[in-house]
This record gives structure tokens, C-alpha cells and sequence, in this order.
């Protein structure tokens, strides 16, 4: 049973691996990240129904061994940067104009040179698996000074490292109110989320710099605002791709951030779209969306289990449990592809609004929500 | 030096009261509010991430081992007055603090 707990939550880990591989033999391995994204989506969907409770000991402990999990985590961030590599390897030859063809390597060959059309499936696979690094990022940014740290690099990767401050000390303590930029209230789409949401978290996170810095006598612009130093985090890969690719590697690197960051706001969208939570009042479990169906809950290590990490915030993911909190009954790949098309999205939500206005709410919550329904916001 | 080589599995945390306060024993690895809690110790708190400061309490003596920088959440006369969040407070040796525990319940015997 240790085994089977702690092994399951090595799909991104190990299709990380694969996606850096298809990059590196080219051709339309190249795709594989992205094809991946396919198969996963279908797996998602059609295991809607299949659910595991957090699995614990006779003692009532879990199985989940911290040592591994977090040396996999760790291990994620030379993953993703390996990943920017090989990318950016891609890049220097398409632009350096290698001509295609095979090489060896001992008994093993791979395309030399890149097509454009293969270029582009390398862009977006690693954007898809650059993406993946918000799960990492997020267990990371609740634990202590190291893995802060880690979680601050990893998400520099996504040029995003302002995620880790605005997480804790924003998304956790605003919740469900309109000082979180993380939260979307009923009737916005998850193209105009990522967008306000990513610019909300940076200027919380650097305004709490700027009074952290203040309060200590100390000016703003100076290497130990977190802000600034989590923008020069990002710089490598600046540097990396410029160098690799000129322009064009300068427009992979947008297609990479902003398809990672759409990922990762798409992931807050999801975790609390259109629910309310009254200023002041505790985090409860009815303030977050649920996802917790088997394949989401392994992929994306635990991070579905929403209601129960929000009101046990230090609870590492392996001890996450399903807490009775709204639940969208379908998982992460699923309702993603949802809210691409934000009419099926709000069609697909306002039942489950409903349900949370009638039977979740508290009667200021619910006041709330009639104001949204008073300007013709149903969902 | 020797400090390295110190097996201390659990420290006591002396709460309030000089002569008798009330002791809650914290094991490694475990953060001061979260000992607490499990006491059945009515420790104020709200996030359990360190964002909201509700968990607060005076450090009066001994060594806590941050988990976070507390310099976001407390202010400069706060953190020289000693105040740590006990959300994010594990303990090196052990210690005494204050805490406003005006709903004191004691589930079980500390
Ligand atoms: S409980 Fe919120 S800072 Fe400790």
C-alpha cells in the first residue's frame, strides 16, 4: 500500500520525462506533450466517477513518505529546467537552419534539425508541461524555507514567481472576497481571469514588499524586495531563449508563459469560480470546489481537494481528504475544457450554484449572491 | 557543535501564567499551534499558514525555529517585542510565551 500511495503521484513527473524525450528525438515526437494532454483528458473524463479517500494506516497515519515526495519535488525544478532546454536547443537549430536529418547516439537516433510545423509542437508541449509546475509550486509555497524557496524558482520558470507570496499571504487569507484576485466572481471567463488575476497577485505581492520594506526603514528598490528578485529569477530564461532564438525565441518564450500562466489561473478559476465567502469570516469548506475524482486527484498531486487544504492549509497533499465540500463531480482535464468555451462553462455551473446558494450559503453569502442574480448573473 | 548531535524528540512550551502555567509538550516537526490544538487547547487562529496573524504569542524565553519570514504579517515593534506566529513556530528548546487564551478549554489534561 506505501508503495501504490506514494507511486501514484508520479504521472507528471514521468510525463515530463517523456515530453523532454520527444522533444529531444524530434521529428513528430515533438508532439508528445501535447498528445499526452490528449489521452489524459480522455482518461479524466471517462474516470469521472472513481473516487479514493486518503488512505491511512491501523495508527491512522498515512502512507505518504515526506522524504520521497519532497525529493521528487525538488526534483522537479532541474525537470522543468531541462525542459526550457531542450526547447530552447530546438529553437538554436531551427534558427541556426540545421539542415533535418538522422543522427546516432550509441544505438539510439534522433532528427536533427527542426521543421517550423515540429517547432510549434515543441512549443507547445513544453508550454502544456511548463504549466504543471504551478502543482509543485503550490505544495511548495506551504512549507518551509526551503521549499518556499524551490517553489519561488519553479515558478520563476513560468515567469510567476510572485505566486508563492500572493498565494499565502493573498488567496489564503481573502478567499471567496473580492480582495483575492485569485478568486472569479460569478460571470467572469477564465480568459479575462488569467489576466486579472495574474496582475491582481503581482501588485498584492508587490505591494506587501513595499510595506514590508517600509516598515523596516528600508527603500523599495533594493534586492531584497522579493518582488524584484522573483522577476530576475525569470532572467535566466529571458537570456536562454534570446540567445537560442533571437525574436523567435523571444515569441516561444510568450507562448510558454502565457499558456503556463492560463493554466495556473485556470486552475484558481476552477477552484472557487462564482462561490462567496463573507469578509472576516473563517475559510470553510464550502468555499472551494472539490476535484477530486482518481485521475485528476494522482496527476495533479491532491491540489482538487480544495475545501479540505484551505481550512488545513499546512496539510501536506498525500493527507488531503475528501471533507464533503461542493464538489464539481467531474475532474481538472474535463471541466478545463469546459471553461474554454465559457457558455458551456456557465451553463454547466449554474446548477451547482444553485445547489450552493441553497444549501452552502450563509444568509449574508446568499444576499451576495442575489445581488449578482439582481444584474442578470445567474451563473 | 553539540547541539547537532542533540536526539531531543519533543520540547515543553510553557504557557502564561509564571508560577503555574499551563505546559504542552511539542514534538519535532511539529509547529506550536498545531501541538496546541491537539492538546485541545483553545489557541486562537485562522489560516494556519501564516497570513492572518491571529495566531500570534510573545516568545519570553527560548529558541523557535521559524517556518516563514514573519516580518509580513508582524510589525517592526511586534517582532523586537519578541512575537512569533505559532502557526509557523517549531521549537528548539523549551520555551515560555503568552498567549491570549481568554477561551481556555482544556479537553484533556496537559
Ligand atoms: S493562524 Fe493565521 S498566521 Fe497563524
Amino acid at each position: 500500500m506505501r508503495f501504490f500511495v506514494n507511486a501514484r503521484y508520479l504521472i507528471v513527473p514521468v510525463s515530463s520525462l517523456v515530453t523532454i524525450t520527444g522533444i529531444l528525438l524530434g521529428g513528430i515526437y515533438a508532439w508528445l506533450g501535447v498528445a499526452l494532454f490528449g489521452v489524459y483528458t480522455v482518461i479524466d473524463t471517462v474516470t469521472k466517477d472513481i473516487r479514493f479517500r486518503a488512505e491511512k494506516d491501523a495508527n491512522g497515519n498515512s502512507y505518504g513518505v515526506k522524504v520521497f515526495q519532497y525529493l521528487v519535488m525538488y526534483i522537479m525544478l532541474p525537470v522543468f529546467i531541462l525542459l526550457q532546454l531542450v526547447l530552447a536547443w530546438r529553437l538554436y537549430q531551427y534558427t541556426s537552419g540545421v539542415p533535418i536529418g538522422t543522427a546516432n547516439i550509441s544505438i539510439f537516433s534522433y532528427q536533427l534539425g527542426i521543421s517550423g510545423l515540429h517547432l510549434i509542437g515543441a512549443t507547445l508541449s513544453t508550454a502544456l508541461w511548463a504549466g504543471l509546475g504551478i502543482i509543485y509550486g503550490h505544495e511548495l509555497s506551504h512549507n518551509k524555507k526551503e521549499g518556499f524557496f524551490v517553489s519561488r524558482l519553479i515558478m520563476a520558470l513560468s515567469g510567476a514567481s510572485h505566486f508563492t507570496y500572493a498565494h499565502v499571504y493573498n488567496h489564503h487569507l481573502d478567499l471567496g472576497h473580492e480582495d483575492d484576485p485569485a478568486t472569479a466572481p460569478r460571470g467572469r471567463n477564465v480568459y479575462w481571469h488569467t489576466w486579472l488575476s495574474h496582475v491582481g497577485q503581482s501588485k498584492f505581492s508587490y505591494d506587501l514588499e513595499r510595506e514590508k520594506l517600509n516598515n523596516q526603514g528600508k527603500s523599495t528598490l533594493s534586492f531584497k524586495n522579493k518582488w524584484i528578485l522573483g522577476y530576475l529569477y525569470s532572467l535566466p530564461s529571458v537570456f536562454l531563449f534570446v540567445w537560442a532564438g533571437g525574436l523567435l525565441g523571444v515569441a516561444a518564450l510568450i507562448a510558454v508563459w502565457a499558456i503556463s500562466n492560463f493554466l495556473l489561473e485556470a486552475l484558481n478559476f476552477m477552484g472557487h469560480y462564482g462561490l462567496i465567502r463573507q469578509e472576516g469570516h473563517p475559510v470553510e469548506h464550502r468555499h472551494s470546489w472539490d476535484n477530486d475524482n482518481v485521475f485528476t486527484s494522482w496527476f495533479f498531486i491532491e491540489i482538487g481537494r480544495q475545501g479540505d487544504h484551505h481550512v488545513r492549509g499546512e496539510t501536506y497533499f498525500w493527507e488531503l481528504d475528501d471533507v464533503g465540500a461542493p464538489n464539481y463531480g467531474i475532474g481538472y482535464f474535463s471541466l478545463f475544457v469546459l471553461t474554454l468555451v465559457p457558455f458551456l462553462f456557465r451553463k454547466f455551473v449554474k446548477r451547482l450554484l444553485e445547489d450552493w446558494d441553497e444549501n452552502h450559503a450563509t444568509d449574508e453569502e446568499r444576499l451576495v449572491a442575489d445581488k449578482f442574480k439582481s444584474i442578470g448573473i445567474e451563473s | 557543535m553539540f547541539g547537532l548531535f542533540n536526539k531531543t524528540k519533543e520540547h515543553t512550551a510553557y504557557i502564561n501564567d509564571e508560577s503555574s502555567p499551563v505546559t504542552l509538550k511539542v514534538e519535532k516537526g511539529k509547529t506550536l499551534l498545531n501541538a496546541a490544538l491537539s492538546s485541545g487547547l483553545d489557541w486562537p487562529h485562522r489560516c494556519k499558514v501564516g497570513s492572518c496573524g491571529s495566531c500570534k504569542t510573545q516568545l519570553l524565553a527560548g529558541k523557535i525555529k521559524p517556518q516563514i519570514d514573519f516580518s509580513y504579517v508582524l510589525n517592526r515593534n511586534e517582532i523586537a517585542d519578541g512575537y512569533v506566529l505559532a502557526c509557523q513556530s517549531e521549537l528548539c528548546s523549551d520555551v515560555r510565551v503568552k498567549v491570549n487564551l481568554d477561551n481556555i478549554k482544556k479537553r484533556n489534561k496537559l
